[in-house]
C-alpha cells in the first residue's frame, strides 16, 4: 500500500512537472503572440502619424472613432526626467486624465524616456482607465512622415481582457485537466475496481455541474445587481404588489387544484378499490390516462369548447350566459382533469393496502356501513388523502404549461418568471421569482416525503386479501359511479374535442370538414418534430443506463458523501422546470461551460431532470435481487462493467425500460424546463403548439397535439408490451 | 481425475477491522488469523453466527478487503487483487443463480468469460451438468427447480471453471435435512474427485464433522483450534470447543498429580484421564469432559454425580436418556439398548464415565 502511495506521489509530482512546462510555454507564447499583435497595432497606427501638425487632431478623431480594442492620446512635448508635462496631452478623455495624473509614475518617465529615444515602450504593469480596469500601456514616438523629426509622444491603451480570459481558460483547462489526471491515476494505482471509482466520479461531477452549479448560479444572480452583491431585487420583488399577488395566485390555485383533486381521486380509488362497482377497468385507465397526456393538450380542449369563441360558450351565449374561461377557476378545472390521476394512484395504493379486516370487523359489531367508512377506513386513508393532497399541490405550483395559454388575469409565479426573462430580459428577477416559487414547492415536498409517508398507518402485512368488503349500498355506489362516469365522459369529450380540431376548417368561425389543417402543421411542424424526437431519443438511453448505474451504486456500494449524492441526484425531482430552465440558462451561457443553444444543454436537462425517477425505480427493483448473484458473477471473473452488463441491466429490465419510456415522454412533452433553452437550431413541439394556440390557430394545435399523444401513447404501449416478454423469468428473483 | 492445479492457501495474520455505523466505533471481525490449507484439503470454517467465519471467507475470495495482513494462493500474494482476478470459485448461501439465464447458461457464464470457444463449452457443460445430474435440467430457468437441484447448478457453475480453491458459504443452510444429508456427500465426493482445494463455512457441526478434512473453529474473530474432526471431538483445547462440536457434561474435579496421565480427584473418586490441557498443574480447580457415549447410569450413589432421569429418547440404535443433576441436565447415550438396562423417568439414579475416553480442561465455564 504504502509502495503504491510512493508511485502514486511520483507520478503526480511528474505530471505537475511537466503540465507546468506545457503551461508556462502556451502561456509565454500566447502572451508573446498577443504583445506582438499589439506592438504592430501600435507601429501600424504610428506609422500613419500626420506630416501637418494642424492634422493631428482630427487624425485622432478617426482614430478613437475607428479603434475598438485600443484608446489613444498625443502629447506634443514629452517631458524631460523630472519634469512635468507642458501641455495638456490630447486624445481620449479617460487617457489624458491618467497621464495627467500619473505622470509622475516610474513606468511613465519610462515610457516618456524611450519615446524620446525613438522606440515604442510597454507598461510592465496595467493601469485602470477611466472605468476599465487591467489596460496595457504602449508608449511609441511621433515621427512627422514629411520631416522625419520626433513631434511628440502617443499613449496607447490597450485593453487586456482579451489576455486575461485565455489565462482564465488556461487555468481552468490546466486546473481541470490536473483534477482528471489525479483522480483518474489515483483509481488506476490504488483501487481495486477503477470502473466503480470513475463511475463515481462521473456521477459527482455531474450533479455538481448540472445541478449543484447552476442552483448556486440562480441563487448567486439573484444577489447581484451591476456586478455588485445586492438586496434589491429581492427587496423590489418582495415589496412589489404585483409579485406578491403571482405568489398569492400560485398558493390560491395550488390549493383548489390540490383539494379538489384529491376530492376526484379519492372516489375513483375508493370505487375501484373498496366496492364491486361496474367497469372497474375503464375507471382505472381513464383515472391514469390523463398523467401522460402531453401539456396543452388539456386546455387547448377547454379552449376549444369553452374559450371566447369555444363551441360551448357560444351555446351558452345564446341562451343569455357570459362568461370566462380565462382565469383561476378555468385553470382549476383544467389542472384538477389533469392532474387528480396523481392523487388517484397515491389513494389507490394506500387503500388497497388497508386490510379489509378492519372493516369486517367493524361491521361485525354491528356499525352501519357509513360507520364503518367515517370511522375506519377514511381515517385510515388519512395520511394517504394528505401526502396525495401535497403532491398534486407541489404540481400545481410548478405547472406552466397550463397557466401559460389559460391564466387570463391571473397572475402566478411560474409564468411571472417566464415572463421577467423572455419578456423584460431581466435574469435575475426571473431567477428569484423561480426560487420564491421554489419555497411552497420545496416544503411540500420535503413535508410529504419525510413527515405524512412515516405516519402512514398502512402497515404490509405480506399477505393481500383478496376479498373486499363491500362498504356501499347499491344507491351509494350507483351515485358515485354516476359521478365517475360523468368525470370520464369530460376527458373523453376532452381528448375528443382535440381530435374533432384536427379536422375542421376553422374552430369557432368555420365547421366544415377540411384536411387544411393537418396537412399546413405537418409542413410547418416537420423540422420542430424532428428536432423533438432527435433530443428525446438522445436523452432517453443516456437517462435510462445512468438511472441504473447511480441505482447500483447506491445500493450495492459503500462510498463517502453517498447521502450528499443521492441528495443532489434526487434534487431536481422537487424543482419547478421554470427554475431549472433558468437556472441552466443563467449558469452555461457564460464562460467555463457556454452550451446555451446547444442540443446538448436540451439533452442533459432532460437527463438531469428525468434522473430520479429512473433511479428510485432501479433502486427499488435493486433492492429485490439477491447481492449473490452479483457476486457470483464477479466470482466467476467478470469485471464490473461485465457484471452490469450481463446480470445487473438484465435483471432491472423492467425498471430499465420504464425509465427509458419515462424519459422519453417526459422529454417528448417538456415544457417549463425547455422553453428556455430552445434556440432557432433546436425547436420544440410543445413550444410550437403554444405559439400556434397563442396565435389563434387551434387547428394546427390540435394536430400537434395529437401526434404527440399518439407518440406517447406509443410509447408506453411499446414499454409495456416489451416488459410483459420477459415477466415469467423476472418473478423469481430472490 | 486428480487436480494439478489446485493449490495451497496461506493467511498470514489476517485482520479484518470494521467501523461499526451507528458507534462509529472499529469492531475487529477477525483478529488476527494464520492458517495453512494443504493443496486438495477440505477445511471447514465452523462457529457461532459473527464469529467472523463468512468474513474469512470472503477476504478469500477477494469481496472484502484484509485490514492487515497477508493471504496467498498458493506461492501468488492476492491480498489486493479484485475477486475477479482471483483463481476462487463461490457458491454461495442463496445460490445467487442468474435468474434470467436457463440451467446451462448459468454453467457455461464462467466459460464465456473465459472466451472458451463455444462447441468447447458446451462440451463441457454437458459433462458437468452430468456429474451433478441435471443434464435433462439444461433448458430450464432456475426458478422451475428445487433448492436441492438449484445447488447442483451452483456448484457445477463453480467447478467448471477449474478454480485453484472452491468456496463453500453455508450451501446447505436452506435445504431441508435429507436432502442437505445427501448434498453433503456429493460435495465431498466431487470435491475428492476433482481434488480440488476447498474452504468450507458452517456453523453446522455435524456437517463439519462429515465433510472436513479439517477443521477450524472459530470464535469472536480468533481461530480457538485447529485439527481434524477427530481430534476437535476428543481433544478439544477448551469447553468452548468441547460443547461446540458436540453435546458435553462436565464434572468439577482437582488435579491431584500429572505424570503419563492426568490424575485428578471428584468428591474422593479418582480417576486418570488420558488428555488435559498443557496449562493444568498440580492443584488445579478443573473441569473433565465426558461425551454422551462414554457416559453410563448406575444406583444413585455409585457414581460422581446423582440425578433424577427426566426423559427417554428411543432412536433405535440407541437411547439418548436426560438426567436431571446440580451440574444442568445431562445427556447419556445408551448403545444397543434392547440389551441394556433403561432407567424410567423420576428415578434417582447416579452418572459414571469412562476415564479412557475423557480429557481434563481448564474450568472456564461462565457462572451466574
Amino acid at each position: 500500500m504504502n509502495k503504491r502511495l510512493i508511485n502514486f506521489i511520483f507520478t503526480m509530482l511528474f505530471i505537475i512537472l511537466v503540465g507546468s512546462w506545457i503551461y508556462t510555454s502556451v502561456r509565454n507564447e500566447f502572451l508573446k503572440q498577443s504583445r506582438a499583435a499589439q506592438r504592430r497595432t501600435v507601429e501600424t497606427v504610428t506609422a500613419g502619424f500626420p506630416s501637418e501638425y494642424e492634422h493631428i487632431d482630427e487624425w485622432l478623431n478617426i482614430l478613437s472613432e475607428e479603434a475598438n480594442d485600443y484608446k489613444i492620446a498625443f502629447i506634443s512635448e514629452i517631458p524631460m526626467p523630472g519634469e512635468k508635462l507642458s501641455s495638456k496631452p490630447e486624445g481620449d478623455s479617460e487617457l489624458v486624465n491618467l497621464i495627467e495624473t500619473s505622470q509622475n509614475d516610474s513606468e511613465f518617465s519610462k515610457g516618456f524616456d524611450n519615446a524620446a529615444y525613438e522606440e515604442i515602450y510597454r507598461s510592465v504593469k496595467n493601469w485602470k482607465v477611466g472605468t476599465k480596469e487591467e489596460q496595457a500601456l504602449f508608449f511609441a514616438p511621433a515621427v512627422s512622415l514629411k520631416t522625419h523629426e520626433l513631434e511628440g509622444a502617443l499613449i496607447f491603451a490597450f485593453s487586456t481582457d482579451g489576455e486575461q480570459g485565455f489565462m482564465r481558460m488556461l487555468n481552468t483547462l490546466f486546473v481541470g485537466a490536473f483534477i482528471l489526471f489525479a483522480v483518474v491515476i489515483w483509481q488506476l494505482m490504488l483501487s481495486r475496481d477503477p470502473i466503480v471509482g470513475f463511475a463515481l466520479a462521473g456521477l459527482f461531477l455531474m450533479t455538481l455541474t448540472f445541478v449543484a452549479y447552476p442552483l448556486f448560479e440562480a441563487l448567486r444572480l439573484s444577489f447581484i445587481e451591476n456586478g455588485k452583491f445586492s438586496l434589491s431585487i429581492w427587496k423590489t420583488i418582495l415589496q412589489s404588489e404585483g409579485y406578491m399577488s403571482a405568489l398569492w395566485g400560485s398558493l390560491k390555485l395550488g390549493c383548489w387544484t390540490a383539494t379538489f383533486s384529491t376530492i376526484v381521486g379519492f372516489l375513483f380509488a375508493f370505487v375501484v378499490s373498496r366496492t364491486n362497482a361496474p367497469c372497474k377497468k375503464l375507471i382505472s385507465t381513464m383515472g391514469v390516462l390523463p398523467v401522460i397526456s402531453p401539456p396543452f393538450s388539456l386546455t387547448l380542449s377547454i379552449i376549444l369548447l369553452f374559450g371566447n369563441n369555444g363551441l360551448i360558450t357560444r351555446w351558452l351565449r345564446v341562451i343569455g350566459l357570459n362568461f370566462s374561461i380565462y382565469g383561476l377557476p378555468g385553470l382549476v378545472l383544467v389542472q384538477t382533469m389533469g392532474m387528480f390521476p396523481i392523487a388517484f394512484l397515491t389513494l389507490v395504493g394506500v387503500l388497497q393496502a388497508i386490510d379489509s379486516t378492519y372493516e369486517e370487523a367493524s361491521l361485525n359489531l354491528s356499525a352501519t356501513r357509513f360507520k364503518t367508512f367515517s370511522s375506519i377506513t377514511f381515517p385510515l386513508a388519512i395520511p394517504g388523502l394528505l401526502s396525495a393532497w401535497l403532491l398534486v399541490f407541489t404540481t400545481s405550483l410548478a405547472d406552466f404549461a397550463n397557466p401559460l395559454l389559460l391564466a387570463g388575469d391571473l397572475k402566478v409565479l411560474s409564468l411571472e418568471s417566464y415572463i421577467e426573462v423572455t419578456g423584460m430580459n431581466r435574469l435575475g428577477h426571473g431567477a428569484a421569482l423561480s426560487i420564491l416559487l421554489l419555497l411552497p414547492t420545496l416544503t411540500a415536498f420535503l413535508a410529504q416525503r419525510f413527515w405524512v409517508s412515516k405516519r402512514s398507518f398502512v402497515t404490509v402485512t405480506g399477505k393481500p386479501s383478496g376479498r373486499i368488503t363491500e362498504l356501499t349500498t347499491p344507491t351509494v355506489r350507483r351515485i358515485l359511479t354516476g359521478i365517475i362516469f360523468v368525470i370520464v365522459f369530460m376527458l373523453i369529450l376532452l381528448y375528443g374535442t382535440i381530435f374533432a380540431g384536427c379536422f375542421v376548417k376553422n374552430w369557432g368561425i368555420d365547421y366544415t370538414f377540411s384536411l387544411e389543417n393537418i396537412t399546413e402543421a405537418i409542413t410547418r411542424s416537420k423540422d420542430a418534430l424532428f428536432d423533438t424526437v432527435t433530443l428525446a431519443a438522445a436523452a432517453t438511453p443516456i437517462a435510462g443506463i445512468i438511472a441504473m448505474i447511480a441505482a447500483l451504486l447506491i445500493v450495492r456500494r459503500k462510498f463517502h458523501g453517498k447521502r450528499f449524492l443521492e441528495m443532489l441526484l434526487m434534487t431536481p425531482f422537487a424543482l419547478p422546470g421554470t427554475l431549472v430552465g433558468i437556472s441552466y440558462i443563467l449558469a452555461f451561457n457564460h464562460a467555463p461551460i457556454i452550451l446555451v443553444g446547444t442540443a446538448a444543454i436540451i439533452i442533459i436537462n432532460y437527463v438531469i431532470r428525468e434522473l430520479p425517477v429512473g433511479i428510485e425505480g432501479g433502486i427499488a427493483s435493486l433492492r429485490q435481487i439477491d447481492p449473490s448473484i452479483e457476486e457470483a458473477a464477479t466470482d466467476l471473473g467478470a469485471d464490473q462493467a461485465t457484471v452490469f452488463r450481463t446480470v445487473v441491466l438484465p435483471l432491472v429490465r423492467p425498471a430499465f425500460l420504464s425509465s427509458l419510456s419515462y424519459t422519453f415522454v417526459r422529454s417528448m412533452t417538456a415544457v417549463s424546463a425547455v422553453i428556455f433553452l430552445i434556440s432557432a437550431r433546436w425547436y420544440h413541439l410543445t413550444v410550437l403548439i403554444y405559439n400556434f394556440s397563442e396565435n389563434l390557430r387551434f387547428g394546427l394545435a390540435s394536430v400537434l397535439s395529437t401526434v404527440l399523444i399518439i407518440i406517447v401513447f406509443g410509447a408506453f404501449g411499446l414499454m409495456r408490451l416489451l416488459v410483459r416478454e420477459n415477466t415469467n423469468l423476472m418473478k423469481n428473483v430472490t | 481425475m486428480s487436480n494439478t492445479k489446485s493449490k495451497s492457501v496461506t493467511f498470514e495474520n489476517i485482520k479484518k477491522i470494521f467501523k461499526d455505523p451507528q458507534s462509529g466505533q472499529d469492531v475487529a471481525a477477525v483478529g488476527g488469523v494464520s492458517f495453512r490449507i494443504e493443496p486438495g484439503e477440505l477445511v471447514t470454517l465452523l462457529g457461532p453466527s459473527g464469529c467472523g467465519k463468512t468474513t474469512v471467507l470472503r477476504m478469500l475470495s477477494g469481496f472484502e478487503q484484509p485490514t492487515s495482513g497477508k493471504i496467498f494462493i498458493g506461492e501468488d500474494d492476492v491480498t489486493d487483487t479484485p475477486p475477479n482476478k482471483r483463481d476462487t470459485a463461490m457458491v454461495f448461501q442463496s445460490y445467487g443463480l442468474f435468474p434470467h439465464m436457463n440451467v446451462s447458461e448459468n454453467v457455461a457464464y464462467g466459460l464465456k468469460l473465459r472466451k472458451v470457444p463455444a462447441n468447447e463449452i458446451s462440451e463441457k457443460v454437458q459433462r458437468f451438468l452430468e456429474m451433478v445430474g441435471l443434464e435433462s435440467m439444461a433448458k430450464r430457468p432456475p426458478s422451475r427447480l428445487s433448492g436441492g437441484q438449484q445447488q447442483r447448478v451452483a456448484l457445477a457453475r463453480s467447478l467448471i471453471v477449474e478454480p485453484s480453491v472452491l468456496l463453500l458459504d453455508e450451501p446447505l443452510s436452506n435445504l431441508d435435512a435429507l436432502l442437505r444429508e445427501q448434498m453433503r456427500v456429493e460435495i465431498r465426493r466431487l470435491q475428492k474427485s476433482l481434488g480440488i482445494t476447498a474452504m468450507y463455512v458452517t456453523h453446522d457441526r455435524v456437517e463439519a464433522m462429515s465433510l472436513s478434512d479439517r477443521i477450524i473453529v472459530m470464535k469472536l474473530g480468533k481461530i480457538i483450534q485447529m485439527g481434524t474432526p477427530s481430534d476437535i471431538y476428543r481433544d478439544p483445547v477448551n469447553t468452548f470447543v468441547a460443547g461446540f462440536v458436540g453435546k458435553v457434561a462436565f464434572f468439577p474435579c482437582e488435579v491431584k498429580d500429572i505424570a503419563s496421565k492426568c490424575h485428578v480427584e471428584i468428591k474422593g473418586k479418582h480417576f486418570e484421564a488420558p488428555r488435559w490441557s498443557e496449562k493444568l498443574k498440580y492443584g488445579d480447580k478443573a473441569l473433565i469432559m465426558a461425551r454422551p457415549e462414554s457416559l453410563s447410569i448406575g444406583e444413585a450413589g455409585e457414581g460422581v454425580e446423582d440425578g433424577i432421569v427426566t426423559a427417554n429418547i428411543y432412536l433405535g440404535n440407541s437411547v439418548e436418556t436426560w438426567v436431571k443433576t446440580d451440574l444442568g441436565n445431562v445427556l447419556v447415550q445408551i448403545d444397543n439398548p434392547d440389551v441394556k438396562k433403561i432407567w424410567n423417568e423420576g428415578e434417582k439414579v447416579s452418572l459414571s464415565f469412562d476415564p479412557s475416553l475423557t480429557k481434563v480442561l481448564v474450568d472456564d465455564l461462565e457462572r451466574e
